[in-house]
């Protein structure tokens, strides 16, 4: 609620704020839902100052209508997709992660989700040449993994640094930091994070369950307002700035036994498309994982890729029958 | 007793106000019961767990509103309200390029452009983005005054109005009527809306509440799967149901849709299945309709 004080508006002074006391109201939207006629019957302000005051203040914070066309033309020159670099998931999120979208990467402990963090964080930072802002809840950002990955990708010092320099990191370990840290990216422009010239193009919290789920549970109401609340701040950004946000989260069994996003109901609607993570049973190598699809406004739900952590830009084609001879590429 | 008081308005206005709006009895004649469909001033809910199609029937909606007449649609303006930033204006491009496209292999398309004709479709679209109860509340004053002035404005879309329930409920602190204050302001706000002028109102609510049958007070908790097994499976379609929005909210609902996702057809594809109730005929509309590249399509069942 907007309180009513002095100077929010020309036209609000402190007669004008205590005459409106006397009639009980004290926050804007009270104000703007009386009727200027009773109101100026029953106090001593004039109709006039009523209605004008009325009529600045909806304008102040009134979210204003775009026209459809507008926002079209708006959306065509400013949306992209950023590739994670992996055919097999890019296949899955229908060529890449798409800007202005919430993506939800699910699955149980070691199933590879803060791998695939990386191997996208590297893939930008690198292949787009764009700042990538990551947030670790959970202590696993290892700068060490990062400079492998690069490593495999270019030999050239100067390169890797570069890219290294374009991931920055921000280590939150309870909600109230995290929501400080979102606002504070929101309000002062991710223009000013972004690092070289390479414009900021992703978000990544890894991982929003860990600072979530242990306020959720019982009868109070303050977890799930805190998990809206950061739900609302990650669509914020990923809209008003135009970049693809990404999220880890934990997995739960539902009442028939199958795997389901955890953080519950509310949460479920927030991702705009989200990806099970699991390992895959007797493999030769222990770096085989499959994604699956579980929600998505752009393709067919249930599609299953398969992919390697190892390998990360190279197609893999699932065998049927026969082995497979896979190198293992020596970690230098 | 306030409503005698009215504003001065001008002769426009005076007229938009009497001669009421294009009806949309006939939107959608699948969804909706027979001679039950939304006319003017009624309010239609559309309540369903996450992915099954509530977005997409209202995009189906929406284009039939804004596609001109000889395509097959009422040319009647809408206003969006986004309140979770879950609108995706490049998927109702794609619906629209693909229904105004089958549509003109018929007729005569040498008058436009396909462009020229997308942007005259969304130019009777409107487009706003709340980002919280209070200024959805503000915003509706402010609408207020476009409604007067615009009698070929139709349609008010909400999506979605439960989207700051937890929000509010913490905000309001310990008293329920302080936490239902802003939602039962805007349910009243829209009340006088679609009494004066004779829009519909269609309104997406998600559905958070499971319906335990023997203890109705007590939400969801998330991540407990131990308790959700003594419960009914989530297959029956009362499981997760259960209004929880403030009573003034629920009093103008004249329209309730159930979504829910039914089986998976043998092609693969998931179909989903909608169930209309209303308060002025009986019984229960169902349809089961799929989603493909085009939009919906309904399954016709019997």
């Amino acid at each position: 609620m907007v309180i009513l004080r002095e100077g929010i508006c020309p036209g609000i002074n402190e007669e004008f704020i205590k005459a409106l006391q006397s009639e009980d109201i004290k926050t804007v939207e009270d104000f703007v839902s009386c009727n200027p006629e009773e109101l100026a019957q029953k106090c001593s302000l004039s109709y006039k100052a009523l209605v004008a005051v009325r009529r600045v203040l909806l304008t102040q914070y009134t979210a204003f209508p775009v026209s459809g066309a507008d926002l079209y033309e708006e959306l065509l020159s400013s949306t992209a997709i950023l590739s994670t670099g992996n055919p097999s998931l890019d296949k899955l999120l229908d060529s890449g992660l798409y800007t202005g979208e919430i993506t939800e990467l699910t699955g149980s402990p070691g199933s590879g989700k803060t791998q695939v963090c990386f191997s996208v964080a590297v893939n930008i930072s690198h292949e787009l040449k764009k700042t990538v802002l990551y947030i670790d809840t959970k202590g696993s950002m290892c700068a060490n993994r990062l400079l492998q990955m690069l490593q495999t990708k270019t030999p050239n010092m100067e390169e890797q640094m570069e890219a290294l320099q374009k991931i920055k990191v921000f280590r939150v370990f309870d909600v109230f930091s995290l929501l400080a840290c979102l606002q504070h990216l929101r309000s002062n422009g991710l223009q000013k994070a972004s690092v070289g010239g390479g414009s900021v193009k992703a978000l990544m919290v890894d991982s929003v369950s860990a600072v979530l789920s242990s306020l959720l549970g019982g009868k109070q109401n303050e977890g799930m307002s805190l998990l809206m609340q950061v739900a609302g701040e990650l669509k914020m950004i990923a809209k008003d700035f135009n970049i693809t946000v990404l999220v880890t989260n934990h997995v739960t069994r539902d009442g028939n036994g199958h795997l389901k996003a955890g953080l519950g109901q509310s949460w479920s609607h927030v991702p705009r498309t989200r990806l099970l993570l699991q390992r895959v049973e007797d493999a030769e190598t222990s770096s085989l994982r499959t994604a699956t699809l579980t929600k998505s406004s752009r393709q067919v739900c249930h599609l299953v890729e398969e992919f390697d952590l190892c390998h990360w830009s190279e197609e893999r084609r699932t065998s049927i029958s026969g082995k497979r001879k896979l190198e293992e590429r020596s970690k230098p | 007793m306030t409503a005698r008081v009215r504003m001065a308005e001008n002769g426009a206005q005076l007229v938009s106000r009497l001669e009421g709006r294009q009806s949309l009895r006939d939107i959608e004649p699948n969804i909706f019961p027979v001679d039950g469909g939304p006319g003017q001033g009624d309010v239609v809910e559309f309540h369903g767990l996450e992915g099954t199609g509530k977005t997409e029937t209202l995009y189906h909606l929406i284009i039939r509103c804004i596609m001109p007449v000889q395509n097959g649609g009422l040319e009647v303006a809408v206003v969006f309200i986004d309140m979770d930033y879950h609108f995706d204006m490049l998927r109702l491009v794609s619906i629209l390029e693909g229904r105004l496209a089958e549509d003109s292999k018929e007729g005569d398309s040498s008058e436009s452009e396909p462009e020229e004709r997308v942007h005259s479709c969304l130019r009777r679209l409107s487009v706003v983005h709340c980002n919280s109860s209070v200024q959805l509340l503000l915003t509706l004053h402010y609408l207020e005054n476009t409604f007067s002035s615009q009698p070929s404005l139709g349609l008010l879309v909400i999506d979605s109005i439960s989207s700051f329930y937890w929000v509010d409920r913490f905000n309001g602190g310990e008293s329920t009527a302080c936490q239902e204050a802003n939602l039962r302001k805007c349910a009243e706000l829209l009340d006088r809306l679609r009494r004066n002028y004779g829009i519909v109102i269609f309104a997406t609510t998600h559905a958070i509440m499971r319906n335990y049958a023997s203890d109705p007070g007590v939400p969801e908790v998330p991540g407990s799967s131990s308790s959700s097994r003594r419960w009914r499976s989530a297959d029956s379609s009362t499981d997760f149901d259960k209004p929880y929005l403030c009573k003034a909210w629920q009093r103008i609902v004249t329209h309730r849709m159930l979504f829910t996702k039914n089986h998976v057809s043998k092609d693969h594809k998931q179909v989903f299945s909608t169930a209309c109730t209303s308060i002025m005929t009986k019984g229960v509309k169902r349809c089961l309709f799929q989603v493909i590249e085009d939009g919906i399509k309904f399954v016709c069942d019997k």
